[in-house]
C-alpha cells in the first residue's frame, strides 16, 4: 500500500498543473530555452548610459595617461646616430667599399649627458631599413642545432649559408651570418666606463633556446663575412650578443640591447665613446644609432602610450561633453512612438 | 463547366499542339498488347517466367551513401561549397616552400569544419540505414511449397504470392486475390501515404475469391498485364488474364505499398511492383532543396571577400617584386637564390610571391561560417519553431514543424503570402446550412459572412435564436421547423422533397461505420461535404445505414406511415463517380418497386447544362437561391434525378462495361459514356453547406498586412464565394479601390456560347487585354499618393490564364503589385503556381505559399516558403511544404517572430565573421608592409588556424540562437518592424561597408598601437621584444576586443554570452599559457617559447590591454550611440518604449494572454470549441492534384494532365463483371 502514497501525490501534482500534458500528445515541453524565455538582461543605449561610458573611460583613462607620459618623461635617453659621421671624409661617397675594406674603422663620438642617468643605464645600437623580419631571414635558422650540441649538422632550415667549403656551420643561416659587429667603448673623464654584456638578453632564450655545451663550428669562414665572428670555445649560451640577435625584431627598425653602464651619470658629463664602426648598412642606406637609455616601470622613453591613453580620455571627455550638450539642448525622448517609421510618413514609403 | 475545362486543359489553346498528338497516340494503343514495352507483364506465382524480365526486388534503400562511397561522395559534396573548395586548395599550397604558414594553420580548421559537417552527414544517413533495414527485414507470409513462409519484405518478387494480416502493412503494391471477408472485400488505411484516416474498400475481382488457402493460392496461374510503374497513386491499368479470360483491372484491386489492412483477417494477393517501383516509392521524389535569399546574398559577400583577398594579394605582391634588391646583403641573394626572392626574375617574384600571400591571408574567408549557420538555423528551426508552444495547436494535437532548416530567416523577408481559401483560411468543416427545394428556400440563421456584410452595411444583426426544438450536430446546423423532425410531410410540395432526401441519402460514395443506430453510425467519407449531406439525410429521416457493394439501405420515414419507419433497400447499378473534370457525381439505383432511378448532384453549373425542357420557373427561382446562398458563402450543389426506362439502361450499361474494361484512356471512355446518360435531368433543388473561417484569420490577416505583407488568395471556389471569404477576412474592404476582371461577362458567354474555342480563348484574350489596361489606367493615378486608398484585385482562372501570358504578363504584375491584396478565384493547381512564379520571378520578391490540400502542392513547391496546414486534411501538402503549422493565424507567430528573430540573428553572424576576419587578416596586411612584402606570417601557425575554430567561434552561435531584440508580444504588437527585414536592413552593401570600415578601423588600431610601442624597451631590465611577442600581445587585444565587440551587438545578454565570451578569452589564455610554457619533442615551437610569460611580467602588457581593446571599440561604440541617438531603427524605439514592462516569464501568461481577445476572436475561438470533424479532401472544392504534370513540366518532362487523377475512394460498382 505504501508504494501507493508517492504515486498518488505525482499525481496530485500533475493535476495541479492545468497544462499537464495528455498521454500521447505532441505537446511540445515546457523550457525556457525553447521558448526563447532565457532570463536576460536587456541593456538598452540610452543617453545617461552613452554619456556615462564616455565619462568613465574619460575618467579611467586620463590619470593613467598622465601617469604613463611621466614615466616616459623621466626616462633618459641620448641618441646618436653614427652611420655618417663615422666614414672618413674620403670615403663618403664610397661608403660601401670602405666597410668592405681593411681600413681602420675605428670612430669617437662625443654624447654629452643632458640630465642624471640613473643606473642602470642600457646601451642599445639601432638599426634602420634592417628587414629582420622578413621571411627569407627569419627562417634561416636551425633552432634545434642552437639548442643541442648532438644536433649540430642540422642545418637544412639555414640555406644559403648552411655550411662553409662542405662543413656544417654552427650557428648556421642568415641571421647569426649577419651578427651585428660595431663595438663600443666608453669613457668618462678618460676613465673607462665598464659595459656589462651580462643577462642582456632573456633568461628563457638562454636557457632553452641556446644549448650550453654547443660551440660555435666554422662560423663565418666564408668567403665573404656577414659580421660578427665567434669565438669558438664559447658556448652559445653564454655567447648574449648572438642570443639577443636571434630574436628577430618585429619591425624594421629596431633597436638591441647591447650592454649595461652600470653608474650613475650627472648632466652635462661628457662621454667618450670609441666605436668600431664594422657593420654594413651602407648598401641598403640603413642608419645606425647608438642609444644610452635609462628605463622606468613601463620600459624605455615611449610617449605613446601615454599620448595615446590622454587622447582617448580626452576624447571621451570630449564626447560625453558634446553629448550632455545635445541632450541638455534637444533632449531625445526616449521610445518617443512619432519616431517610427510608419508614423514619419503615414501610408508607407 | 466548359470555362472550368478552359482552364484546366491546354486543348483549348490555339497553338498548344503537343496535346493534340495524344489522342492520335490512344488510337493505335487502344488493342492490348502484352509484348509492348509500355506494358509490364507478370506471371503470378512462376519464379521462373518472371526471372527472364529481372523486376528488381523488393529491399529498398533511401541512403545517400555506403560504406565505399561515404568518403569520396561526402568530401564531393563538401567541396562543393567554394569555401571548402579554397581552403583545400590553400592547404595543398601551403605544404609547398612557398607558404609562409605550416600545412596546419588551414589544414586545422578545415578538417574540423568538414569532420564536423561529415559526422552530421554520416549521423543522417545512419538513421535512414537503421530504418531502412528495420523496414527491409519485416516479415510477411509468402507462399512457397503449398505453405505460407515467413520471409523479410527485401526477399520478395513480382510475382509472389503473399498473405498480409490484418494491421499489417502491404510490403509492395499487392494485386488483391482474395480476401477472408464476404465478397472478396477488404478495408484499408491509407494514412502514411495521403494521410486519410477514413477507411476505404479494396475489391477483388470475382474470379479470384478462392484463392484463399495456400492449398490453393498454388494452383492460382494468372497473368497480369499492366502499366509500367509509375507515380500516380490514384490510378492503375492492367488486365489479369487468367484460364483464356481477360479480366480488367483498377485501382479498386490494388493495395498500395504505405497502406495498412484494416477490419480484414487477412487477404492474398500478388506482388506486381516491388521496392523502389512501388507508388509510394515512386512519389517520394526529391524535392529540389530551396536556399534562402540571405544564403545567396551570403555568396555574394564571400565573392566579394574573394575579391579583397586577390586585392589585396595583388598589392603585396607587387610590392615584392618592388621591395627584392640584392643591397639587402643579409638575406643572402648572391647565388643560389631561389625563384622567390630572386631579384633577377621579378616577373617569377610576383607570382610566387601572389601565391604565398593567398595562403597567408586566407583567414579572411570565414571557413567555419557555413558550419555555424548550419548549426544556428538548426537549433532555431528543431528548438524553437518545433517546440513553440504558441504554435501548439491542441484541438489537433499537432506541433508546429520544420521541415528544412534552410529557411528559417527566409521567414522573416515575405512580402508574399499566397494562401488557399478552403482549409487555410476556410476550417472546411462543413454544416449542411440551407437548402433551396422545388423553388423554396429553406433554413433560418445567418452565417458570418452575411453577418459581415450586414454589418458593414450598418445593419445591426438580431442574433437568431434557435428554435426550441432545433437538431445541432456537428456537421448540421440547420433549423427550419418545416422540415425538421418529419414536418416536411406538411409543406405543399413534399413529393419534391422525398425526392431531395432520397437524393442525399443515395447518391454518395460515404461508408457507414459502427453501430447502426442514427445516434452512433459514423460516416466514412472522402469529401465533408458529402459526409454533411447524408448526415442531413439522416436528420431529415431518411437514414442511411448500411452499404453493400450492391445494395445502400435507407431507414425512411413516410408520409403514408406517419410515424414509423421503414427500411428500404435500394440495389445500386453504377455509381459515376466524381472527378475534377465531370464536377458531379451520379448514382443508378433500382427501388424496391423496380423504378431506375439516376440521382445526380454537382456543380450548378454543370448540372444546369444537363437539364431537360420544362420547368423554367423552377430552374430561374434556383438559380437565384445559388445565387443568394454564393452570396452568403455557402457552398453549393445542385440535386437532380432522372427516371430512366429499363431497355435504355441496359443498352447504356453494355457500353459502360466496355469503357470499364478498356486497358487505355479508360477514364476518358468512362466520361464519355456517363455523359450520354446524364442528360434530360430534372432539377430537384440545391443545397448550401457552410465552411467556416479557421479561428483568428481575420486578426491574423489584418497584423501580416500591418507588417507589409500582401496576401492573395488563391482558390477554386466561385468568385462570389471567393469575395465574400475575402471580405470576412479583412482582405477586401469597402475602403478599397477594387477591380474585378471577370470572364462572366455576357459578351464572353455569347462568344463562348458559338462553342468554337479558338474563337473564344482570342476574344477572351482581348477582353482581358482591355480589361487589364482600363485597371491599370485607373490604378495610374493611386500609384504615386502614398496616403492614397488601397487597392484590390479580383480576378478569375480563365483571365487569369490569358493574363499570363507574356504580352500580358508585365501589365498583370505592375497591377497586381500595387494592389494590398489579390483574389484569384477559379483557378486550377497549375495556375496557382504559376501565379507564385510570375510574383517569385517577376517581381523578384519573396512568396510564401499556405495551403492544406493536393491542390496547393505546385504552388508549396513554386514559393519561396511553403507552408503545409497539418493536422487536418491529407498529408501531401506538408510532404511538399518546408513548414507546417495547424493554424493559419500560426503565420503570424512563425513570420512576426521566428521569422523576423531567424533574419536578424543571422544577419547579425554574418557580418560578425565578415568583420572578425576581415579585422583578424588586415592586421597581417598592414604587417606585410613592414616585412618587405615577403609574406613573413604575424602570427604563429596555431594562433591562426584556432582563430575562427575556437577563440572566436562560440560566443556567435550563443547569439545567432539567443539574441532577442524585442519580446515576441511587442513583435505582434507592433508588426510594421517585420518591414525592416522586407527591405533587407540589416544585410545590404551599406551595411557590409559599415562593417567593413569597423574591421579597416580596429586592425589599424591593432598594429599600429602595438607596433607603435615596441620600439623602445618595454620592461624595466631594458631587454627588447622580438616578433613573437610582439604579435602575441597583437593577438591577445584582438581576441579581446574582438569578443568585446559581440557583446556590444547583443541586443540581451544571458549568462550564456557571458559564459561564452569569457569562455573564448579565457581559453586562449589557457591555450597560450600551455603552448608556450611546455615544449614537446616533437615541435619545440622554439619561436613562441615563453613569450606570454614574458609579456605578462611587463606592466606594458596590462597597459595595453586596456588601451587597445577601448580604442578600438571607441568608434564602433560612437557609432552605436549616434545611431541610436539620432537615427535610430524602429525596433530600437519599440525597445525603449517598453524598456520598463516587467518581462513576465511565467508560462501561465501563456494561458493568460488568451483571455484577452477581441470579439472577432472570442467569436471564432467559441465556434471553435464545437465539437470537430477530422476534415478530409474537398473533392468539391475542385482539388485535383495536377502538380504532378507541373512539376514534370519543370524538369523538362512532358506528362500529359491527367483528368482523372483525383483522389477517389473505394466504392463499389455493381454488375462490373459480366457473370
Amino acid at each position: 500500500m505504501s508504494s501507493y502514497t508517492p504515486s498518488s501525490s505525482a499525481g496530485g501534482v500533475g493535476s495541479a498543473d492545468s497544462a499537464a500534458p495528455r498521454r500521447n500528445s505532441k505537446r511540445p515541453k515546457y523550457s525556457k530555452f525553447t521558448q526563447q524565455e532565457l532570463p536576460a538582461c536587456k541593456p538598452i543605449l540610452t543617453p545617461r548610459w552613452v554619456i556615462s561610458a564616455f565619462m568613465l573611460v574619460s575618467i579611467v583613462f586620463i590619470p593613467i595617461g598622465v601617469v604613463s607620459l611621466l614615466a616616459s618623461r623621466d626616462v633618459v635617453e641620448i641618441i646618436d646616430r653614427y652611420e655618417t659621421e663615422c666614414v672618413p671624409q674620403n670615403f663618403r661617397n664610397n661608403r660601401v667599399s670602405f666597410i668592405q675594406s681593411d681600413a681602420n674603422k675605428t670612430c669617437t663620438r662625443r654624447l654629452t649627458v643632458t640630465k642624471h642617468m640613473k643606473q642602470p643605464i642600457y646601451v642599445y645600437y639601432q638599426l634602420d631599413n634592417f628587414y629582420q623580419n622578413h621571411r627569407r631571414y627569419v627562417k634561416s635558422r636551425s633552432d634545434s642545432q642552437l639548442r643541442d650540441n648532438s644536433s649540430w649538422n642540422d642545418v637544412s632550415s639555414c640555406k644559403p649559408e648552411d655550411d662553409s667549403n662542405g662543413l656544417p656551420i654552427v650557428p648556421c643561416g642568415l641571421i647569426a651570418w649577419s651578427l651585428f659587429n660595431d663595438t663600443y667603448n666608453f669613457s668618462l673623464n678618460n676613465q673607462q666606463l665598464a659595459v656589462n654584456k651580462r643577462e642582456i638578453s632573456w633568461k628563457s632564450d638562454r636557457d632553452h633556446k641556446f644549448g650550453n655545451d654547443v660551440l660555435p663550428r666554422n662560423f663565418q669562414n666564408g668567403t665573404l663575412k656577414g659580421g660578427k665572428s665567434l669565438d669558438p670555445t664559447v658556448p652559445l649560451s653564454q655567447q648574449e650578443d648572438l642570443i639577443v640577435w636571434m630574436r628577430t625584431a618585429a619591425l624594421p627598425t629596431f633597436r638591441k640591447l647591447y650592454g649595461k653602464i652600470e653608474r650613475d651619470l650627472q648632466p652635462n658629463e661628457v662621454i667618450h665613446v670609441t666605436l668600431e664602426n664594422n657593420y654594413n648598412t651602407y648598401s641598403f642606406n640603413g642608419k645606425k644609432k647608438l642609444v644610452l637609455s635609462t628605463t622606468s616601470w613601463l620600459g624605455g622613453k615611449n610617449d605613446f602610450l601615454g599620448i595615446a591613453y590622454l587622447t582617448i580620455g580626452g576624447l571621451c571627455f570630449f564626447l560625453a561633453l558634446s553629448f550632455t550638450v545635445v541632450y541638455l539642448v534637444k533632449p531625445r525622448r526616449l521610445g518617443d512612438p512619432s519616431y517610427l517609421s510608419w508614423n514619419r510618413n503615414p501610408g508607407g514609403h | 463547366m466548359s470555362g472550368w475545362d478552359a482552364v484546366n486543359s491546354p486543348k483549348s489553346q490555339p497553338g498548344s499542339s503537343s496535346s493534340r498528338k495524344t489522342p492520335a497516340r490512344t488510337v493505335t494503343l487502344g488493342r492490348v498488347q502484352p509484348q509492348a514495352p509500355a506494358l509490364r507483364t507478370i506471371f503470378c506465382n512462376d519464379c521462373d517466367a518472371n526471372m527472364a524480365h529481372r523486376y528488381r526486388g523488393n529491399s529498398i534503400s533511401t541512403t545517400k551513401y555506403n560504406i565505399f562511397t561515404f568518403l569520396p561522395k561526402g568530401l564531393y559534396e563538401q567541396f562543393r561549397r567554394v569555401a571548402n573548395l579554397y581552403f583545400l586548395m590553400v592547404s595543398i599550397l601551403s605544404t609547398t616552400p612557398y607558404s609562409p604558414v605550416n600545412p596546419v594553420t588551414n589544414m586545422v580548421p578545415l578538417s574540423l569544419v568538414l569532420m564536423f559537417s561529415l559526422i552530421k552527414e554520416a549521423f543522417e544517413d545512419w538513421q535512414r540505414l537503421q530504418n531502412d533495414k528495420a523496414i527491409n527485414n519485416i516479415p510477411v507470409d509468402v507462399l512457397q511449397e503449398q505453405g505460407w513462409e515467413t520471409l523479410q519484405w527485401k526477399k520478395l518478387h513480382v510475382g509472389d504470392i503473399i498473405r498480409v494480416k490484418q494491421d499489417e502493412f502491404f510490403p509492395a503494391d499487392i494485386l488483391l486475390l482474395a480476401s477472408t471477408n464476404s465478397d472478396g472485400v477488404c478495408y484499408i488505411e491509407s494514412a502514411n501515404l495521403d494521410g486519410e484516416t477514413n477507411l476505404k474498400i479494396r475489391k477483388a475481382l470475382e474470379k479470384t475469391w478462392d484463392y484463399l488457402t495456400p492449398e490453393k493460392a498454388c494452383e492460382f496461374k494468372g497473368e497480369v498485364q499492366c502499366e509500367q510503374p509509375n507515380n500516380s497513386l490514384y490510378t492503375f491499368t492492367g488486365n489479369l488474364v487468367i484460364d483464356n479470360q481477360t479480366l480488367p483491372l483498377s485501382p479498386n484491386q490494388i493495395l498500395l505499398r504505405g497502406c495498412s489492412l484494416k477490419n480484414t483477417d487477412f487477404i492474398v494477393g500478388a506482388v506486381i511492383f516491388t521496392g523502389h517501383e512501388t507508388k509510394v516509392m515512386m512519389n517520394s521524389m526529391n524535392v529540389p532543396s530551396k536556399r534562402s535569399t540571405l544564403e545567396r546574398k551570403l555568396d555574394k559577400l564571400i565573392l566579394a571577400l574573394f575579391c579583397t583577398l586577390f586585392s589585396l594579394c595583388l598589392v603585396g605582391a607587387m610590392g615584392s617584386g618592388i621591395f627584392i634588391d640584392r643591397k639587402y646583403f643579409y638575406l643572402g641573394l648572391l647565388e643560389n637564390v631561389e625563384d622567390q626572392f630572386n631579384p633577377n626574375r621579378r616577373f617569377m617574384v610576383i607570382i610566387l610571391t601572389m601565391l604565398t600571400l593567398l595562403t597567408l591571408y586566407s583567414t579572411i574567408i570565414p571557413i567555419s561560417l557555413y558550419v555555424s549557420i548550419e548549426t544556428i538555423k538548426f537549433i532555431q528551426s528543431s528548438q524553437f519553431i518545433n517546440k513553440d508552444l504558441n504554435m501548439y495547436h491542441a484541438e489537433t494535437n499537432t506541433p508546429a514543424s520544420a521541415r528544412t532548416s534552410n529557411l528559417n530567416e527566409e521567414l522573416g523577408q515575405v512580402e508574399y503570402i499566397f494562401s488557399d481559401k478552403t482549409g487555410t483560411l476556410t476550417r472546411n468543416l462543413m454544416e449542411f446550412f440551407k437548402c433551396s427545394i422545388g423553388g423554396e428556400i429553406y433554413g433560418a440563421g445567418m452565417t458570418e459572412i452575411e453577418r459581415d456584410i450586414s454589418e458593414r452595411k450598418g445593419i445591426k444583426v438580431q442574433e437568431v435564436q434557435m428554435s426550441a426544438g432545433s437538431v445541432r450536430e456537428k456537421g448540421f446546423n440547420f433549423d427550419d421547423v418545416r422540415l425538421i423532425r418529419g414536418a416536411w410531410r406538411n409543406e405543399p410540395n413534399h413529393d419534391v422533397c422525398k425526392e431531395f432526401f432520397r437524393c442525399i441519402a443515395i447518391c454518395h460514395t460515404v461508408l457507414p461505420e459502427g453501430n447502426e443506430s442514427p445516434e452512433k453510425i459514423k460516416y466514412q467519407a472522402a469529401s465533408p461535404d458529402e459526409a454533411a449531406l447524408v448526415l442531413a439525410a439522416k436528420k431529415f429521416g431518411f437514414f442511411f445505414y448500411r452499404r453493400t457493394p450492391t445494395m445502400i439501405y435507407v431507414r425512411e420515414s413516410h408520409v403514408e406511415t406517419m410515424g414509423k419507419t421503414q427500411d428500404v433497400s435500394y440495389e445500386i447499378l453504377n455509381v459515376l463517380e466524381f472527378n475534377s473534370t465531370r464536377k458531379r457525381q451520379s448514382v443508378v439505383c433500382r427501388y424496391p418497386d423496380g423504378r431506375l432511378v439516376l440521382y445526380c448532384k454537382g456543380a450548378d453549373t454543370v448540372i444546369y447544362e444537363r437539364l431537360g425542357i420544362g420547368n423554367d420557373d423552377l430552374n430561374k427561382v434556383t438559380r437565384d437561391h445559388l445565387e443568394q446562398f454564393g452570396s452568403a458563402g455557402l457552398r453549393t450543389l445542385c440535386l437532380a434525378y432522372r427516371d430512366l426506362a429499363p431497355g435504355f439502361y441496359e443498352g447504356w450499361n453494355e457500353k459502360f462495361i466496355k469503357a470499364k474494361s478498356s486497358l487505355r484512356d479508360r477514364e476518358k471512355r468512362l466520361d464519355e459514356v456517363a455523359e450520354l446518360k446524364e442528360k434530360d435531368l430534372i432539377l430537384i433543388g440545391a443545397t448550401a453547406i457552410e465552411d467556416k473561417l479557421q479561428e483568428g484569420v481575420p486578426s491574423c490577416i489584418q497584423t501580416l498586412s500591418r507588417a507589409g505583407i500582401k496576401i492573395w488568395v488563391l482558390t477554386g471556389d466561385k468568385m462570389e464565394t471567393a469575395i465574400n471569404i475575402a471580405y470576412a477576412c479583412n482582405l477586401l474592404n469597402n475602403e478599397m479601390i477594387q477591380f474585378i476582371i471577370s470572364s462572366e461577362t455576357d459578351a464572353i458567354r455569347e462568344v463562348e456560347e458559338r462553342g468554337e474555342q479558338a474563337e473564344t480563348a482570342l476574344f477572351i484574350k482581348e477582353e482581358v487585354r482591355k480589361q487589364l489596361k482600363q485597371c491599370l489606367d485607373e490604378a495610374q493615378q493611386y500609384f504615386c499618393s502614398p496616403s492614397g486608398p488601397k487597392l484590390g484585385l479580383v480576378i478569375d482562372g480563365k483571365c487569369l490564364m490569358c493574363a499570363l501570358d507574356p504580352s500580358l504578363r508585365v501589365m498583370l504584375l505592375t497591377l497586381s503589385l500595387n494592389c494590398a491584396s489579390v483574389v484569384c478565384c477559379r483557378v486550377s493547381p497549375l495556375q496557382k503556381a504559376q501565379v507564385t512564379s510570375l510574383v517569385k520571378r517577376g517581381a523578384r520578391k519573396i512568396t510564401l505559399s499556405i495551403g492544406d490540400g493536393a491542390n496547393d502542392v505546385s504552388m508549396i513547391q513554386a514559393a519561396h516558403i511553403g507552408i503545409g496546414i497539418s493536422g487536418l486534411e491529407g498529408m501531401q501538402a506538408v510532404m511538399a511544404s518546408d513548414f507546417s503549422i495547424a493554424q493559419f493565424r500560426f503565420l503570424e507567430d512563425l513570420l512576426l517572430m521566428h521569422g523576423r528573430w531567424a533574419y536578424i540573428r543571422l544577419c547579425k553572424v554574418v557580418m560578425y565573421f565578415f568583420y572578425k576576419n576581415l579585422a583578424f587578416s588586415l592586421t597581417q596586411f598592414w604587417f606585410t608592409f613592414n616585412t618587405g612584402f615577403c609574406g613573413q606570417r604575424f602570427y604563429d601557425d596555431w594562433f591562426q588556424s584556432l582563430y575562427n575554430v575556437i577563440f572566436t567561434a562560440l560566443p556567435v552561435v550563443f547569439v545567432g540562437v539567443l539574441d532577442k531584440d524585442i519580446s515576441p508580444s511587442l513583435s505582434k504588437k507592433y508588426p510594421e518592424l517585420y518591414k525592416e527585414g522586407v527591405r533587407h536592413m540589416f544585410f545590404k552593401w551599406r551595411v557590409v561597408a559599415l562593417w567593413a570600415f569597423f574591421a579597416v578601423y580596429q586592425s589599424l588600431v591593432f598594429f599600429y598601437f602595438i607596433s607603435a610601442t615596441c620600439s623602445t624597451s618595454l620592461d624595466p631590465s631594458g631587454k627588447m621584444f622580438g616578433l613573437w611577442d610582439v604579435s602575441t600581445m597583437a593577438y591577445t587585444c584582438i581576441v579581446v576586443t574582438v569578443n568585446l565587440r559581440l557583446l556590444m551587438m547583443c541586443n540581451s545578454i544571458t549568462r550564456w554570452h557571458c559564459i561564452s565570451v569569457g569562455g573564448s578569452i579565457l581559453a586562449w589564455f589557457l591555450f597560450i599559457f600551455l603552448y608556450s610554457g611546455i615544449t614537446t619533442p616533437l615541435d619545440r615551437n622554439d619561436n613562441m617559447y615563453w613569450v606570454i610569460y614574458i609579456l605578462m611580467g611587463t606592466s606594458y602588457f596590462y597597459v595595453t590591454l586596456l588601451l587597445v581593446p577601448v580604442a578600438a571599440l571607441l568608434v564602433d561604440f560612437l557609432y552605436l550611440s549616434v545611431q541610436r541617438w539620432f537615427f535610430p531603427y524602429d525596433y530600437q524605439i519599440v525597445q525603449e518604449m517598453h524598456k520598463d514592462d516587467i518581462q513576465s516569464t511565467d508560462p501561465s501568461e501563456l494561458l493568460e494572454s488568451k483571455q484577452q481577445l477581441t470579439p472577432d476572436e472570442a467569436r471564432c475561438r467559441e465556434i471553435s470549441q464545437l465539437p470537430k470533424e477530422v476534415s478530409r479532401h474537398s473533392g468539391f472544392a475542385f482539388d485535383s492534384p495536377g502538380y504532378e504534370s507541373f512539376f514534370a513540366s519543370q524538369f523538362g518532362k512532358y506528362v500529359p494532365p491527367k483528368a482523372w487523377d483525383v483522389a477517389r475512394r473505394g466504392s463499389m460498382r455493381s454488375k462490373a463483371t459480366p457473370k
